[in-house]
């Protein structure tokens, strides 16, 4: 049995528009490896010096692998490993480049 | 203390009760903490609050001054009311799409209302709020996402009374949006009873919702530190659904739809807490009842019915 990797939209370039693909490894790190091999260039888009990047949320089994060990969180055969951007809860994607409001004179 | 002089004296102090039902077994329990109950309904009250009398106690707001705030939700209807109460004039800028009932919501308690473009949504507001802000320096824009005064009211509201109420406590649970209430009660219980476990109930919306343009556009809110939590669970709308169904099916809480998502993650420890063989009060928050979301169809049909009525829609 694989392990699934739902893909973002914004990645999906990568995956021949596929929302979900089928990848194998025992820890995310190992997942993400196999999934460069079948998608080139998608590994760089996820990881930065050997981290997940800032915007990018990476969670197995529904819970963020930043708090269970991060690249070398264990994954199992039945796992779903799900891949989204960070946003706020009001979908504000740009408010990050705008930076906080703005003081009174 | 029940009695107090007005009504901004009554925000917080809400209730935590247990969830005899709910809860898996003897040993480990949950608990519910009613933000609801707040005088406007949410756990807003306290953010909203605190962020007004921390921008008066600094000078930014004087007598007659014009609060501007981007949002359609919980915060602009308790910054309203805190504005009401205190003579302010509270202009919201929200998208033209949102609900006729939030509106209606937010004229009651005197605020004046800014319609921004439906396309861009959340964006869009913050952006159209951002040209008004410069066109008016005198109005004073709070910011909910990188106020310290957010964190600051569950730093010394909510997490002392859960303590107070549960010195036992060995887990809070809580939404993640502002992350205004995890980063407060995070960091008083890292003060003050470090092993409780701090666990973040993160809403995962429809495709739409995610549809940015490049991966490095993403949004972490200013107040974000990750050290103060340790754990964070993803929760879709099916799941956020079925435990608002459990929760007033088991225990009659009528909650909205970002509290079934924290009890998701709740039960979701709850069982960790159990495999693991050990004793746990696992707290998590209310944040508001379920009557302003009866339109949104999350409380009646099928739960495929329900997934389908909040795609593309901001549930929490």
């Amino acid at each position: 049995m694989a392990i699934e990797v739902r893909i973002p939209t914004i990645l999906r370039t990568y995956t021949g528009g596929e929302r979900a693909v089928e990848s194998t490894g025992a820890s995310v790190a190992e997942v993400i490896d196999a999934l460069e091999s079948a998608h080139p260039g998608i590994k760089e888009r996820l990881v930065e010096d050997g981290a997940v990047r800032r915007f990018v949320n990476i969670y197995v089994d529904d819970e963020d692998i930043r708090f269970t060990g991060a690249l070398e969180t264990p994954v199992a055969e039945s796992s779903t490993v799900v891949i989204l951007p960070a946003v706020a809860g009001g979908a504000v994607s740009d408010l990050a480049a705008q930076g906080p409001a703005p003081l009174p004179a | 203390m029940t009695r107090f002089a007005n009504l901004i004296e009554s925000v917080g102090g809400t209730p935590l009760v247990g969830l005899p039902t709910i809860s898996p077994s003897a040993d480990v329990r949950l608990w519910a903490k009613l933000e609801d109950q707040n005088p406007t309904g949410s756990i807003k009250d306290r953010a909203a609050l605190a962020m007004i009398e921390a921008a008066e106690a600094d000078g930014r707001l004087t007598p007659g001054c014009t609060i501007l705030e981007p949002t359609s939700g919980n915060t602009g209807i308790s910054m309203a009311m805190v504005a009401k109460m205190r003579g302010y004039r509270m202009v919201c800028v929200m998208p033209e799409n949102t609900s006729e009932e939030r509106r209606q919501l937010l004229r009651m308690w005197g605020a004046e209302i800014i319609p921004s473009p439906a396309a861009g949504g959340s964006n869009e507001a913050v952006r159209v709020a951002k040209g008004i802000a410069a066109e008016h320096p005198d109005w004073v824009m709070l910011y909910q996402y990188g106020n310290p005064a957010n964190a600051g009211a569950h730093y010394s509201g909510t997490g002392p009374e859960i303590l107070a109420d549960l010195p036992e406590v060995t887990h809070f649970v809580g939404g993640l949006g502002t992350t205004g209430t995890l980063m407060g009660v995070g960091r008083f219980f890292r003060e003050h009873k470090p092993e409780v476990r701090i666990v973040a109930a993160e809403p995962r919306y429809g495709e739409l919702v995610y549809g940015l343009r490049n991966m490095d556009e993403g949004f972490v809110p200013e107040l974000y530190d990750e050290s103060m939590i340790d754990a964070r669970f993803s929760v879709g709308p099916r799941d956020a659904v079925r435990r608002v169904r459990e929760l007033i099916d088991s225990e009659g809480i009528f909650a909205g739809i970002s509290t079934g998502a924290i009890l998701h993650a709740a039960l979701a420890q709850a069982a960790k807490s159990i495999t693991a063989g050990e004793s746990a009060d696992i707290v998590f928050v209310v944040c508001d009842g379920g009557w302003k979301y009866l339109s949104t169809g999350a409380y009646e049909g099928t739960l495929d019915e329900a997934e389908d009525a909040l795609e593309g829609q901001l549930w929490a």
